[in-house]
């Protein structure tokens, strides 16, 4: 049984640093996960998906109350611009996530008077347009997601053409 | 049996084990964070780079892209008022009054925090649909069959459900002292 103590030991060992690295993994890894479903393969595009139902949940603890547009984004080739325009009357917010999973921007319709607005997201040392309002991040990856909130699922058709003046992509004019 | 053959068997075990403990640790969902008001729990520190880092995977991995809690919070809810597990097979009566913020909802998932179909097609109630009473409450049963009257919000028969309410822009005072804020009583009333 001697034998075993030494293995023992280091078993719980290399236990405890997968637990501790895998913790650290996880949220890295999920957000992949949720850049591919988002995008559909698409980066640095808006995407303006349909309501969550029980066929439609491309990540964990949808809301069916919100119109969700997102643009998964990648800038290790220069900055992205987001721009977006509120809904009138309507809870509408810009929440901008790294890759791991920390909220690195957010605004909302209140926050923004109602009124449009552009975000550009870079590294540091990324050069931007003059002016802009920038959020500087760490990392390459990550999410950009427009939340808008609906009264009951009827009203998407109503508030459509007013999310879709919402879009993201890669910035070609610095000036 | 020779000395790395231990090894190797420990080093798999090991590995094994890290990893699903990992994957247990993280997988209360948007629960146990620390703030407990009722059958009802939060935490403060969600989505924001000062979270530890098992709040931040438990939130990856049961509520990927969740905003802060000045934005908003997310209580979850996996009991009733009486500590006893929601059962989709039972009925009970969600109630209370409006909630100090710009916006809230109530909705409906499985264990995993997945919508579930059901004929109604309705997940969540909201407080723009909601009616309130004479006292200037509102109540929704939660069940598997419509009530004969009020306002519905559908359990599926022979799985359990959790309940996530969504408070969007919540007052400063509900966010100084979430603990005692009024929040929605979950009745059993039958199965």
């Amino acid at each position: 049984m001697r034998s075993w103590l030494g293995p023992l030991a280091f078993g719980l060992i290399v236990a405890a640093a997968t637990a501790y690295a895998a913790i650290w993994a996880i949220p890295y890894g999920l957000m992949n996960v949720a850049i591919e479903r988002l995008g559909q393969g698409e980066i640095n595009t808006m995407s303006y998906g349909n309501l969550a139902t029980p066929e439609r949940q491309p990540v964990v603890r949808p809301s069916p109350d919100l119109a969700y547009s997102s643009c998964p984004y990648n800038i290790s080739d220069g900055p992205i611009a987001i721009d977006v325009a509120p809904v009138p009357g309507r809870y509408t917010s810009l929440s901008i996530f790294d890759a791991a999973t920390d909220v690195i921007f957010v605004r909302n319709d209140v926050e923004a008077s109602g009124k449009p607005f552009r975000i550009i997201v870079a590294r540091a040392g990324q050069a931007v347009p003059k002016g802009a309002e920038v959020v500087r991040t760490n990392h390459d990856h990550g999410i950009a997601l427009i939340r808008i909130l609906l009264k009951n699922p009827a009203e998407i058709g109503a508030i459509d053409a007013v999310r879709r003046q919402s879009s993201c992509g890669t910035v070609t004019k610095l000036k | 049996m020779k000395s790395w053959h231990r090894y190797t068997i420990t080093l798999v075990g090991g590995l094994a084990v890290g990893l699903g403990a990992a994957w247990a640790l993280t997988g209360g969902g948007l629960r146990d964070g620390g703030i407990e008001n009722g059958p009802w729990s939060t935490s403060l520190g969600y989505g924001t780079k000062a979270t530890d880092a098992i709040t931040r995977a438990a939130v990856a991995h049961g509520g990927l892209l969740a905003l802060p809690a000045k934005e908003t919070i997310y209580w979850s809810a996996k009991t009733d008022a009486a500590g006893a597990k929601l059962d989709g097979n039972c009925r009970y009566s969600l109630s209370g009054t409006p909630l100090d913020a710009r916006w809230w909802s109530v909705t409906i998932y499985d264990e995993a925090g997945y919508l579930v179909a059901n004929p109604a097609n309705i997940w969540s109630v909201n407080g723009a649909n909601v009616a309130l009473d004479a006292k200037g409450e509102w109540r929704v049963t939660i069940a598997p069959s419509k009530p004969a009257a009020g306002a519905w919000l559908p359990g599926t028969k022979g799985q359990p459900f959790h309940l996530t309410l969504r408070m969007y822009n919540p007052g400063k005072a509900f966010r100084a002292d979430p603990e005692k804020a009024l929040l929605p009583q979950i009745v059993k009333e039958g199965c």
